[in-house]
């Protein structure tokens, strides 16, 4: 990675978070539907990333989340989990071979379809994983299915644009 | 050694995921009220029932001790009922009629066994048996046989959490036993057999060994329950009082039976004061 992609990988972070924290953070639609974006960076990682270098990154970022949200550990914790479950994510889709141990998840590499079935999978984790966290009681199940299918499928259409609309940001990726 | 960096190679990646699920949990806890809260509550049903067995099964190893302290009480309550019959004979000599006998009993106690206790955190709790299906409510006092122990934080179906006088965050209204110097005692961590008696007037007398009882200025304890007793006297941050250091007279790291107190008249009092602090605004 050259000085100049590790700029724009951090620029790129920056205006994931404070999207997040400025904008999504404060539309809940129908009470029920909170659009979670900035685990884009952590969904779209290559595969083959070092599992630390990508448990840290998750980390940080459900960190800063957390500072701005005011929810110490919640997104912290579910974005490593998240992270955590990448790969088994993926290659539910994708076959494990030596072709895909380098791929990136786009579009262009490994398909609409299979692509879309990874990104709501991972956003349906994600989501699952936070408000349970945030309930913190199974007591409250239904309510939690619900936000989190709400959620799902709202930041599930929010990542597949912001997908269609970075460009530039997916060759970053790559 | 070259086995352990080998094997810490092999899974580093584990111990990096582990330490940030780690530390996020930390963070979880300590940082949000809610889940600490639902984290420190071992008033719910999964949690009490472990601490029920564990309990049932370590109850006995105390109960040498209890017995010891339940028989001392025992005598010195007998000689108080010496001491009230011999008054009653008198007063009831003296009477010209009797008039009293519609006189309720105000508090009634129930009897429950500690289930879970902690005495080593600056903010300890302990749990009990006996919820709010039994009449155990927020906000009322428990007492074991040598004093009172601490207030009814969360009460649950069939169990509750308590609020033990180790709790720094806790104040308890005492006085000085046969005079109104009244105080607020305290514990400040460490000694679980230490507490404070802060506030208390610059002019009010006392003596090493003297004891502390419940003022009553509460509807958690009635009036004159033991505490603990004097040990002496405290540097004090503010001039114009003293602070005196307490011995317990309850041992908080053998608890096993507990009563919670019902004052009758809770409610009423409660709902004067709060039509006291309306009217003030």
């Amino acid at each position: 990675m050259t000085g100049k992609e590790f700029i724009q990988y951090i620029v790129f972070f920056i205006i994931l978070t404070l999207a997040q924290v400025l904008i999504c953070n404060h539309i809940v639609l129908f009470n029920v539907a909170m659009p979670i974006i900035f685990i884009y960076p952590v969904i779209r990682m290559q595969i083959d990333i070092n599992s630390g270098w990508l448990y840290s990154i998750a980390f940080f970022l459900g960190l800063v989340i957390d500072l701005f949200s005011d929810t110490p550990g919640v997104n912290a914790l579910a974005c490593t989990l998240l992270a955590g479950l990448k790969r088994p994510a993926f290659y539910a889709y994708v076959p494990r071979d030596d072709k895909t141990k380098t791929v990136t998840p786009t579009v262009s590499e490994i398909g609409l379809a299979v692509y879309s079935k990874y990104l709501l999978t991972m956003t349906a984790i994600y989501c699952l994983l936070v408000f349970s966290i945030e309930f913190f009681s199974f007591a409250d199940i239904k309510e939690i299915l619900i936000m989190a299918a709400g959620s799902t499928v709202m930041s599930f259409l929010l990542l597949l644009s912001i997908d269609s609309l970075s460009m530039p940001a997916s060759k970053i990726m790559n | 050694m070259r086995n352990l960096l080998r094997f810490l190679m092999k899974y580093g990646t584990w111990f990096v995921f582990s330490f940030y699920v780690l530390l996020s949990c930390v963070l979880l806890v300590n940082s949000n009220s809610y889940h600490t809260s639902v984290y420190l509550t071992s008033a719910n049903t999964m949690v009490s029932s472990v601490f029920g067995v564990t309990s049932n099964i370590t109850e006995y190893f105390n109960l040498h001790s209890i017995n010891e302290s339940l028989q001392a009480r025992n005598a010195e309550l007998e000689g108080e009922v010496l001491n009230l019959k011999n008054q009653l004979a008198e007063y009831r000599a003296n009477a010209d009629s009797a008039g009293d006998d519609d006189i309720r009993q105000r508090f009634g106690f129930i009897s429950a066994a500690v289930i879970n206790n902690n005495t080593r955190h600056p903010r300890n709790y302990f749990t009990i048996n006996k919820g709010y299906l039994e009449g155990v409510k927020t906000g009322m006092g428990v007492v074991d046989q040598n004093g009172i122990v601490g207030i009814v934080n969360v009460a649950g179906r069939n169990t509750a959490r308590i609020i033990s006088l180790l709790n720094e965050t806790q104040h308890f209204s005492v006085k000085l036993k046969g005079t109104h110097f009244i105080g607020s005692l305290s514990w400040k961590g460490n000694d679980p057999t230490i507490a404070y008696m802060e506030e208390v007037p610059r002019h009010a007398r006392y003596h090493a060994g003297d004891t502390i009882v419940t003022s009553g200025y509460s509807t958690a304890f009635p009036e004159g329950l033991p505490v603990g007793t004097v040990l002496n006297r405290v540097r004090s941050a503010d001039d114009n009082y003293f602070t005196l250091k307490v011995h317990l007279s309850s041992n908080f790291k053998g608890l096993s039976t507990v009563r919670v107190i019902n004052d009758i008249y809770k409610q009423e009092i409660d709902s004067l004061q709060t039509f006291d602090y309306k009217s003030d605004k």
